[in-house]
C-alpha cells in the first residue's frame, strides 16, 4: 500500500515543532527506513502513521485515502516495538492470535493461522510459554509474528533490534528482510543505527530535528550525501573531515592548493570555509592518488579482514583501511592519498554539499537500483 | 530482594578491641529496638492470652484456661441492663459495609486512576492537582456538613450512606495509588493493543487491567481493612441496633461504666481483629511496599 | 461537534463517579461549613443567620484557652514522637539491621498499632492505664506495694499523646525506611572505605537524604493531627471535663453532643482554613509536576 505524508506538523509543547512540515512518499511494497539520532522525530512520525498520534496539520494518505482521523485499529497495520510490548499475561500463541481475535476470526482458523506464522519465525516449539520465559530474540520473533499475523497492509518496525546482541541483530536483520520480501508488505523501519538502515531498506529518510534531510537509496546516501549531517551519519567508520577553504575554484587544504574542475563544483564563486570529507575507503596508503597527505600513525585497530589506521595529519586526524598484513606501528611517518573525485565538500556554515548535483545524479543512475517500476 | 547489606564487607584484620568497638553501635541499636518493641508485642500477646484465661496475675501471668470469654459467639451479651445485638449481626454488617466499600472504591478508583494516568482531557492538570491536594484535606472536620448532606439525602443511619461517605473520603488517595500502577504499564503495550485492533476501552479491559491485577488486589485489601476498622463515621452516622457493626459493638462494651470485663473485651477484640491479622500476615510484605510506593511518594 | 463529544465521552465515563463523590463529600461540605458557620443552626436544622456571633462566641468561650493550649501540646508533642521516633525506627530497622527479614519483622510489629482497628488499639491503652489494680501501670505499682492510680484522670494528655505518638511513628518509619533504602549503596561503601564512623554515616549520609521526607512527614502529620480526634474520642473523650479536649474534638462535641451545628461549623471552618494554608505550603514545597505527564494516545 502506498503511503503519503503531506506537510505534516506535530508539536507536543506548543512552542517547538517535533515534526516540522514533513512530506514523505512510500511506494507500495517498499521498505523505507527513518534514520536519525534520538529525538529527531522519527518515532513520532511512525506513531502518526500508526494513528496513535494525530498530526496537528497536514495529511496522511493510505492509497489516496485520507486517514488522519482513522483510529489505529481501522488502519490495518502491524507494528513491532522496541520493547516488543508483548502482553505478559498471555501465552505466545495467544499473543500471536490476539490481532485475529480482534477481527473476530473463528477460533479454529485463528489458531491455525497463528501457528503458521509462528512456524514462519521458527517459534512453533514455544507456543505455550509466557513472554517472560523467552529470551530477547524469541520475544522479538513473537512480536514480529504478532505484527504480521493479520496480513497487514503496512508493517511498522520501531527500533526492533536495539535490544538484541550483535550476532542476533544480524540474524534478525536477514530474517525480517526475508519475510518482508516474501510478503511484499510495505514496511517502515525506525532506527538510529545507520548500518541497519543501509542493509535493510530500499530507501532511507535521514531525519534531523523534525525534518527530512535526505530521502534516497542507501547507495546514493553513501556516495552523494546532500549535506554534512548525512555525510557524517552514514558509514562506518565515519567519513573523515578536514578543514579547508574554498576561493572560487581553488581549494586550500592543509598546505596544498587544489584546482577543481568547473563541472565538479556547484559553487558560485567567492570564499567559503569548507569541511572536506573523505571516506576511509577512499584513502590509500602510498602516493598513487591525486591528493597527498603526510602524517604519523596514531592508532591501529585490527578488525580481522583489515586494519583501521588512525593517522594524525598536522592537527587533524583521519582514519583509513590497510591490508591486514601491512606492518603499521605507532609513530611511524606515512604517506596517504586520495583521488579528487572521491572528496566531498561541505559548506562549513550551511552544511550543504558543494559538489555538483548534476554530476552526482548522472552517476546515481549507473550505481543505484532505484526500484521504481 | 534477599538480604541487602549497606556496609561494605571489609576483610580487614581487626584487633579484638576495635572489633568490640565496632560492634557497640549495633548492640545499642538492637537494644533500643528490643526495649521499645517488647511492650508492643506484650500488649498484643496479652490480648490473646487474656481472652483464653480467667485472670492475669500481676496483669501478665495467665491463670486458669477458659472459653467463657468467647461465649458472646453463641449467646447474647448483657450490657448496661439491656442486651447487645448478636455479634453475628454486627459481623454481617461489618462485612457488608467493608465489602460494599471495597467494590465501590476499587471500581471508581480504577476508572478514575486510569483517566488520570492515561487520558488527555481538558482540565486534567487541574483535576490532578485537586486530587493531590485532597490527600491532605482535613475531611474529618467536615463531618457536620456531611451529616447535613446525608440527612438531606435520607441516608442518615444507613450503612450505604456511610459507605458513600467513606468511599468519597478515601477515593482521592486510592485513585492516586491506582494511577501509579497504570503509570507503570508501558505505553508500548497499550499502543500494541490499539494497533492489533482494539478500541481504547477494549485495550484497557483486555490488556491494561490484567497487568495491574496485583495492584488492584492490594488496593482491595486496603479498602476492606479500612472499612473493617472504621469507627468514627459509623459511630456518628449510625444509630439503630440493626445497623450495628463490630467497631461500635466493641466500643459499646468498652464504654459501659459498670462492666470492665477484660476477658470478654479481649475475646471480642481478637474476633474483630481476625481478618485484619490474617490479611496482614499473608500480605504484609507487599502491603508495606504499596503503602510507600503508591500514594505517599516523597 | 462530533469530535468534541468523542473527546469528552471516555474521560466523562471514567471520571464521572469520582467527580460526583468528590463534589458531594468534599466541595459541597466545604461550602456548607462556610455557610453554616454564620448561622445558629441547631437540632431543629433551621438556617438562621447570625453574622459573626459564632466567632465572637468562640473568642469568648470560657474553655477556649484550655482547648487551644491542649491542641498545641497535643500536636506539638505527638509530632515530636512521630518524627523523632519514626526516624529512629527507620534508621534502626533499615540501616543497622542488615538482614532484610529481621528489619521487616520489627517494622511489621510496629505496623500493628496502625493496622489495628482504633477501638482495639484504644482498648489496649485503656487497659494500660486502667485505674484498677488490673491495669498494666497499676499492676507494676502493685509489685512495689503502691496503691493504684487513676492515670487517665490525672494525666489524660500524656495518655493521648502516647497513644497517638506510637501510631504516627509507624507512618514516619515507613517513609523514612523507604527513603533510606533509596540512598545509593555506593555511598555507604564509599563512606566505609573512607573510614567513616557509624555516627558520621548517620549524620552525613542518612540525615541529609532525609531532609525532604522529614519535612513531608512533619507537615503531613501536622495536618492530620490538627484535625483528627478519633483516638482522643475513644480514649478520654476529651475528659475529664475539658482536660484533654482539642479544637477538632470540641467542634465535634459541639455539633453532635450539644447539637450546636452552627457553632461547631465555625470551629471547623477555622481548622479547615489553617489546614488549607498548610496544604498549600506542602504543595508548594513538594512540586508535583513530575507526577503529571501527558497522555500519549490521541
Amino acid at each position: 500500500m502506498k503511503i503519503e505524508l503531506k506537510n505534516i506538523c506535530k508539536s507536543f509543547n506548543k512552542k517547538t515543532n517535533t515534526i516540522d512540515n514533513l512530506s514523505l512518499t512510500i511506494e507500495d511494497g517498499e521498505f523505507v527506513a527513518l534514520l536519525g539520532p534520538s529525538g529527531c522525530g522519527k518515532s513520532t512520525t511512525m506513531l502518526m502513521i500508526a494513528g496513535i498520534y494525530k498530526p496537528d496539520s497536514g495529511e496522511i494518505y493510505f492509497e489516496d485515502q485520507l486517514v488522519n482521523d482513522l483510529e489505529p485499529k481501522d488502519r490495518n497495520i502491524g507494528m513491532v516495538f522496541q520493547s516488543y510490548a508483548l502482553y505478559p499475561h498471555m501465552t505466545v500463541l495467544d499473543n500471536i492470535a490476539f490481532p485475529l481475535k480482534q477481527q473476530k476470526v473463528p477460533k479454529e482458523e485463528r489458531i491455525k493461522r497463528a501457528k503458521q506464522v509462528a512456524e514462519m519465525v521458527q517459534l512453533e516449539h514455544l507456543l505455550d510459554r509466557k513472554p517472560s520465559e523467552l529470551s530477547g530474540g524469541q520475544q522479538q520473533r513473537v512480536a514480529l509474528a504478532r505484527a504480521i499475523v493479520k496480513k497487514p497492509k503496512v508493517l511498522l518496525l520501531d527500533e526492533p533490534m536495539s535490544n538484541l546482541d550483535a550476532r542476533l541483530k544480524i540474524e534478525m536483520r536477514e530474517e525480517i528482510s526475508r519475510i518482508q520480501k516474501e510478503l511484499g508488505i510495505t514496511t517502515i523501519l525506525v532506527t538510529h543505527d545507520q548500518e541497519e538502515a543501509m542493509t535493510m531498506a530500499d530507501r532511507i529518510a535521514v531525519m534531523k530535528e523534525g525534518k527530512i534531510i535526505q530521502y534516497s537509496t542507501p547507495m546514493e546516501l553513501y556516495k552523494y550525501p546532500k549535506d554534512y549531517f548525512v555525510a557524517q551519519f552514514i558509514g562506518t567508520p565515519p567519513m573523515n573531515f578536514l578543514k579547508g577553504k574554498l576561493s572560487n575554484r581553488r581549494l586550500h587544504l592543509q598546505n596544498m592548493t587544489i584546482e577543481l574542475d568547473r563541472e565538479f563544483l556547484n559553487f558560485h564563486g567567492g570564499e567559503a570555509d569548507v569541511n572536506v570529507g573523505i571516506r576511509p575507503h577512499d584513502l590509500k596508503l602510498g602516493n598513487s592518488g591525486d591528493i597527498l597527505f603526510k602524517g604519523t600513525v596514531n592508532m591501529v585497530e585490527p578488525i580481522g579482514h583489515s586494519q583501521i589506521v588512525n593517522v594524525k595529519i598536522c592537527n587533524e586526524q583521519v582514519r583509513f583501511f590497510v591490508e591486514p598484513n601491512t606492518k603499521m606501528e605507532y609513530g611511524r611517518e606515512i604517506e596517504i592519498s586520495a583521488d579528487i573525485s572521491a572528496i566531498h565538500l561541505f559548506d562549513a556554515v550551511t552544511g550543504r554539499n558543494l559538489k555538483n548535483v548534476h554530476e552526482s545524479q548522472r552517476q546515481v543512475k549507473e550505481y543505484s537500483f532505484h526500484s521504481q517500476e | 530482594m534477599g538480604a541487602t547489606s549497606y556496609r561494605a564487607e571489609t576483610k580487614r584484620v581487626l584487633t579484638p578491641v576495635s572489633k568490640r568497638k565496632k560492634r557497640i553501635p549495633y548492640i545499642i541499636a538492637y537494644g533500643v529496638l528490643g526495649v521499645t518493641t517488647l511492650p508492643v508485642i506484650l500488649m498484643y500477646l496479652w490480648l490473646l492470652l487474656r481472652s483464653f484465661f480467667e485472670q492475669m496475675k500481676y496483669g501478665f501471668i495467665p491463670v486458669h484456661f477458659t472459653l467463657e470469654n468467647w461465649q458472646f459467639l453463641w449467646s447474647s451479651v448483657e450490657h448496661g441492663g439491656s442486651s447487645l445485638p448478636s455479634i453475628w449481626t454486627a459481623t454481617w454488617n461489618s462485612f457488608v459495609f467493608s465489602g460494599t466499600l471495597t467494590i465501590l472504591e476499587v471500581i471508581i478508583g480504577v476508572m478514575a486512576g486510569y483517566a488520570l494516568a492515561r487520558i488527555e482531557f481538558p482540565g486534567r492538570q487541574a483535576l490532578m492537582k485537586t486530587t493531590l491536594l485532597l490527600h491532605a484535606f482535613p475531611s474529618i472536620a467536615l463531618l457536620i456538613a456531611v451529616y447535613y448532606i446525608l440527612n438531606f439525602m435520607g441516608l442518615f443511619d444507613s450503612l450505604f450512606g456511610v459507605v458513600l461517605v467513606k468511599t468519597a473520603l478515601q477515593i482521592p488517595m486510592t485513585a492516586w495509588i491506582v494511577k501509579g500502577f497504570f503509570d507503570d504499564v508501558p505505553w508500548d503495550v497499550e499502543w500494541a493493543g490499539l494497533i492489533d485492533g482494539c478500541s481504547r476501552l477494549k485495550v484497557w479491559f483486555t490488556i491494561v487491567l490484567p497487568l495491574i491485577k496485583p495492584g488492584i488486589a492490594a488496593v482491595s485489601i486496603f479498602s476492606f481493612l479500612s472499612g473493617w476498622s472504621e469507627f468514627l463515621l459509623l459511630y456518628t452516622f449510625i444509630l439503630s441496633d440493626g445497623n450495628v457493626t463490630l467497631s461500635s459493638y466493641l466500643q459499646r462494651l468498652i464504654s459501659d461504666p459498670n462492666l470492665v470485663n477484660y476477658g470478654l473485651l479481649s475475646a471480642v477484640s481478637l474476633f474483630y481483629m481476625l481478618p485484619v491479622l490474617l490479611f496482614f500476615i499473608f500480605t504484609q510484605k507487599s502491603l508495606m511496599q504499596v503503602s510507600v510506593g503508591g500514594g505517599k511518594r516523597v | 461537534m462530533g469530535s468534541v463529544l468523542k473527546k469528552w465521552k471516555l474521560p466523562a465515563i471514567m471520571l464521572g463517579p469520582f467527580i460526583v463523590l468528590i463534589f458531594l463529600f468534599f466541595f459541597l461540605p466545604v461550602v456548607l461549613i462556610a455557610i453554616l458557620a454564620f448561622t445558629s443552626m441547631d437540632s431543629a436544622m433551621r438556617w438562621d443567620f447570625n453574622g459573626l456571633a459564632n466567632f465572637q462566641k468562640l473568642v469568648t468561650d470560657p474553655n477556649i484557652l484550655l482547648i487551644v493550649k491542649n491542641t498545641v501540646i497535643y500536636v506539638g508533642f505527638t509530632l515530636l514522637i512521630n518524627v523523632f521516633f519514626g526516624l529512629v525506627l527507620g534508621i534502626l530497622t533499615t540501616y543497622f539491621i542488615q538482614k532484610e527479614s529481621v528489619g521487616l519483622f520489627f517494622r511489621t510489629i510496629w505496623m500493628l498499632p496502625r493496622i489495628s482497628p482504633p477501638v482495639v488499639y484504644v482498648l489496649l491503652w485503656l487497659w494500660f492505664f486502667d485505674p484498677s489494680e488490673y491495669g498494666v501501670l497499676n499492676s507494676l505499682r502493685a509489685i512495689f506495694h503502691m496503691p493504684p492510680k487513676e492515670w487517665l484522670t490525672t494525666h489524660p494528655m500524656v495518655a493521648v499523646i502516647l497513644a497517638n505518638g506510637l501510631i504516627g511513628a509507624s507512618f514516619g518509619m515507613i517513609i523514612f525506611s523507604s527513603a533510606i533504602k533509596s540512598i545509593p549503596k555506593d555511598l555507604f561503601y564509599a563512606a566505609n572505605v573512607d573510614g567513616a564512623s557509624q555516627w558520621s554515616i548517620i549524620k552525613d549520609i542518612i540525615i541529609p537524604a532525609m531532609r525532604w521526607p522529614l519535612m513531608f512527614v512533619t507537615l503531613w502529620q501536622f495536618l492530620s493531627l490538627l484535625t483528627s480526634y478519633e483516638y482522643i474520642l475513644l480514649l478520654t473523650n476529651g475528659g475529664p471535663l475539658f482536660e484533654s479536649e482539642v479544637l477538632a474534638l470540641y467542634s465535634y462535641h459541639k455539633a453532635f453532643r450539644n447539637f450546636e451545628f452552627g457553632y461547631g461549623s465555625a470551629i471547623s471552618l477555622v481548622l479547615v482554613l489553617i489546614a488549607l494554608i498548610f496544604s498549600f505550603i506542602m504543595w508548594k514545597l513538594f512540586g508535583m509536576k513530575k507526577m503529571m505527564g501527558s497522555s500519549r494516545i490521541e
